[in-house]
């Protein structure tokens, strides 16, 4: 059997949220040891603002492959432990306030003192430096700043949020990428790094945002919320969601030049020749007409009917799926996404499966999220070499305990 | 943080990587590897130019239009450009010699295209045992869909997100045509191709990495799948509320289209927002007092809330509300709202970047920051071809009279052919879909 991608990578994790632990995850699945340090002492903050299943969903998700152990770091004890687990790491990745690993001892520059390759992933809502770096923060509050918000959503109504947890996800996957850039660092030159990873800078600094920023620094020209259905501009007609017979589907032709494909989609070619289609201008001055002989040939048919007549026709298109719709879907059951895991507590589920596979390295079997403390004695003993007893003496001093 | 600039060497100093790549996905990817301190070669066609949507400021081709549109050249930050026709022989050779002297070839292009150029993964292995190669179409590069055309918008309904999204009381049809699975795609990739590059190091095996940009932000998702396995209810559209925090939303400030975010996670956090909205009394009004209160009094609650909002600046209210730790965030724009933000300049966020023919403007700097690693300064996105002598000549080794002889046939050149677009024209004549010009 090749080994997993990232075996032999040693990974701590002191995280809450969705972003830090996302970045744990990302190296987990694909085969690094991730050793998540809980508190014995009282239920973690896990998600405890959410309903039950969103925070069991987020609970089973990202903590997929990990290993947890619980420490009560109030204690010297506690601490010493976290510090010798830090340093018989390769990668810390923490997400407490800007200066409460140096509290706890495992600051960057105790740890790089020893351990000078070790690579620190610090991910805060804002970063470990400026103004708002004690600032506190949820998906929505932080979307709102990051420039997203203010084009998503109707002129005249307050911008929105996307749905989902997007902003923090976009972060973990951000994250992931810097902490494996810097182990590529390490293997190159031997020297760790500390990355400082904002969830405000992420999204600020998110293609979407930065192409508009380019556009205004060259020209001025400032985003705006625009009403998909009534904006006149550039190439803006059958684009969007649209109503089907039995849904909705997004439809993307692309610009003009896509037009006679979408005359070609809609079984009526003739309309390319139609006096108030010719130009793009007259097909924008008569957007309102196009888009209802368009929905009227939509109503008769299926998102499936019309996902293989847009493909047909060579027009980007898609159809607005739910969970379950996708997960039996016919190409994600063929390439094996979803992964089916059996979590003692919660049963045997359907899991969202890797964002890409590799030809050089075989997939791993995935275990489900651990209960807190599960591997306590894994790792105290396999990994730091405490005896049976110095296990017992930390359980009963409550430094440790099993969930 | 610690001193800077301990070490010389950025992650990636050293590696070269060839991107294939329009739009997001793949371009964003390529400016992160830069990042990192790789040298990213943009691959691109004077007969197929994706350097839209045009904008350009000037209509003289002597301006050179299409190396000044912000857009492209904020998304292709500090790369190296050349043009290549790949569909003729003596392209595709130059690019398999190019691909020789490299680690990473990366596109985002349709399923196949590569293949169609013969610079497949197997052809590109041929050349080089250890290349490294990244193929990111929108379902990836097997599976019934693998040869559907799809883009952001598309991935984003099909990868279960638009129907998370829009205005919960209007039909989905109002949704924005903002998309976000590239950039997630993106940041994939770059982990894809370090945990490779890493790889490589230990095994000396190079890598094909397959992914699709539907599972990539599938990934992204993962409570909602789970949410649905858990209890067989698909998540219903929540807007700007959450059915776990209140007041939860959108508030209107001082000024035209001016906005904050705020969001209260718990009763403690209400009594503060209570205070500093100098309305303690309102804290004990028993229809706001508990979350499920609050939650079944949202509509009122969100009245009260606007009507003290309207009258302060969005900073001022997020101010008051942070120092009470709820919180609590001004909606910016991407443009001057952002430049303005004193925390992104105290971070030291933008950069001033010069551009031989766009001129020098403040851009978007790096989303991380490395301690150990000497600063990153960006250089502007390439001209089309700008590169074209240096890459194919000084780098590949082929002659100054090949050069020329390549760039007369137009398998080279620095400027687009006339009608050069993204294929949908030249395609629908093709299939006499339209007449020929």
């Amino acid at each position: 059997m090749p080994q997993l991608a990232l075996d032999g990578i040693r990974v701590l994790e002191l995280t809450d949220g969705i972003a830090a632990p996302f970045c744990a995850k990302m190296l987990a699945d694909y085969g690094a040891e991730v050793i998540r340090v809980e508190s014995p002492r009282h239920t973690p903050r896990r998600y405890e603002h959410l309903n039950w299943a969103e925070s069991a969903g987020l609970y089973l998700h990202l903590n997929l492959n990990k290993k947890s152990v619980t420490l009560d770091l109030e204690l010297d004890r506690g601490r010493e432990l976290l510090l010798d687990l830090a340093l018989r790491s390769d990668v810390v990745i923490e997400s407490m306030r800007p200066g409460a690993a140096e509290g706890l001892g495992i600051g960057y520059e105790t740890l790089s003192a020893h351990r000078p390759d070790l690579v620190m992933t610090s991910v805060t809502p804002f970063g470990q430096t400026g103004p708002y770096r004690d600032w506190s923060f949820t998906e929505l509050s932080v979307f709102a700043m990051s420039g997203a918000m203010n084009r998503e959503g109707l002129p005249g109504r307050p911008p929105l949020r996307y749905g989902g947890e997007i902003a923090q996800y976009f972060t973990g996957v951000v994250a992931s990428a810097a902490t494996m850039g810097a182990l590529v660092g390490v293997a190159m030159t031997g020297i760790g790094d500390w990355v400082d990873i904002s969830i405000f800078e992420s999204m600020s600094g998110h293609p979407n945002q930065i192409a508009r920023r380019g556009a205004y620094a060259y020209l001025g020209e400032n985003d705006k919320r625009v009403d998909p259905r009534t904006t006149s501009g550039s190439e803006q007609y059958a684009i969007g969601t649209f109503r089907c017979a039995d849904g909705h589907f997004n439809f993307l032709p692309l610009g003009p030049r896509m037009w006679p494909y979408v005359a070609q989609l809609i079984g009526q070619p003739e309309l390319t020749q139609d006096p108030r289609f010719l130009t793009p201008e007259d097909r924008i001055e008569n957007r309102a007409e196009l888009e209802s002989i368009f929905q009227a040939w939509l109503d008769g048919h299926t998102r499936y009917e019309v996902f293989a007549a847009a493909q047909d026709a060579g027009l980007p298109s898609g159809p607005v799926l739910e969970p379950s719709e996708i997960m039996e879907d016919e190409h994600f059951i063929q390439r094996g996404y979803f992964q089916t895991i059996d979590h003692p507590d919660f049963g045997t589920l359907r899991y969202p499966g890797l964002p890409f596979t590799l030809s050089d390295a075989p997939k791993s079997e995935s275990t489900p999220a651990p209960k807190r403390g599960q591997h306590n004695r894994e790792v105290l003993t396999g990994l730091l070499g405490l005896s049976d007893e110095d296990i017992s003496a930390l359980s009963d001093r409550g430094i440790i305990s099993d969930a | 943080m610690p001193d800077a600039a301990k070490s010389p060497a950025r992650p990636l100093e050293g590696i070269r990587a060839l991107e294939l790549a329009e739009i997001w996905a793949g371009p964003f990817s390529g400016a992160l590897l830069t990042d990192l301190g790789a040298e990213v070669i943009k691959v691109e066609a004077i007969q197929r130019v994706a350097r839209n949507p045009a904008r350009p400021n000037s209509d003289d081709p002597a301006a050179k239009p299409w190396n000044t549109n912000g857009d492209f050249n904020a998304v292709n930050r500090n790369k190296v450009g050349l043009t290549l026709d790949l569909t003729t022989p003596s392209g595709a050779d130059a690019f398999k010699q190019l691909a020789n002297v490299s680690d990473v070839v990366l596109s985002n292009y349709a399923f196949g295209v590569m293949d169609r150029f013969g610079l497949g993964y197997e052809d590109l292995r041929k050349v080089k045992p250890d290349i490294i190669v990244i193929f990111m179409p929108g379902y990836g590069n097997t599976g019934p869909y693998r040869r559907y055309r799809s883009m952001g918008l598309v991935l984003d309904a099909v990868s279960g997100h638009t129907r998370l999204r829009g205005y919960p009381d209007l039909d989905l049809s109002y949704n924005s045509l903002v998309h976000h699975p590239d950039a997630v795609a993106a940041g994939n990739a770059v982990f894809s191709i370090c945990l490779s590059i890493l790889r490589r190091a230990r095994t000396g095996k190079g890598q094909f990495i397959d992914l699709a940009q539907s599972e990539s932000f599938m990934t992204n998702l993962g409570e909602v799948f789970l949410e649905y396995e858990l209890t067989g209810q698909s998540r219903s559209r929540r807007g700007n509320r959450h059915p776990a925090m209140s007041p939860h939303g959108v508030y209107p400030c001082a000024g035209e289209d001016q906005w904050v975010a705020i969001a209260v996670r718990t009763d403690e956090e209400w009594w503060e927002m209570c205070e500093a909205m100098r309305m303690p009394q309102l804290a004990h009004n028993p229809r706001f007092e508990t979350l499920p209160a609050r939650l079944r009094n949202q509509d009122e609650l969100d009245d009260i809330v606007s009507r003290w909002s309207r009258q302060l600046g969005r900073y001022h209210v997020t101010e008051l509300l942070q120092e009470r730790g709820v919180p609590a965030g001004p909606v910016l724009d991407c443009g001057a709202d952002t430049y303005d933000n004193p925390h992104l300049q105290d971070r030291d966020y933008f950069q001033v970047v010069d551009h031989p023919d766009a001129g020098t403007h403040l851009l978007s700097g790096q989303i991380w920051k490395m301690a150990n690693r000497p600063e990153v300064r960006h250089g502007p996105a390439p001209g089309l071809g700008q590169h074209n002598r240096h890459i194919l000549g000084d780098l590949v080794g082929i002659s100054s009279d090949v050069l020329d002889q390549m760039e007369r046939d137009q398998v080279i050149g620095t400027a687009p052919m006339p009608g050069a677009d993204m294929g949908g024209v030249r395609r629908a004549r093709a299939q006499g879909i339209v007449p020929p010009e």
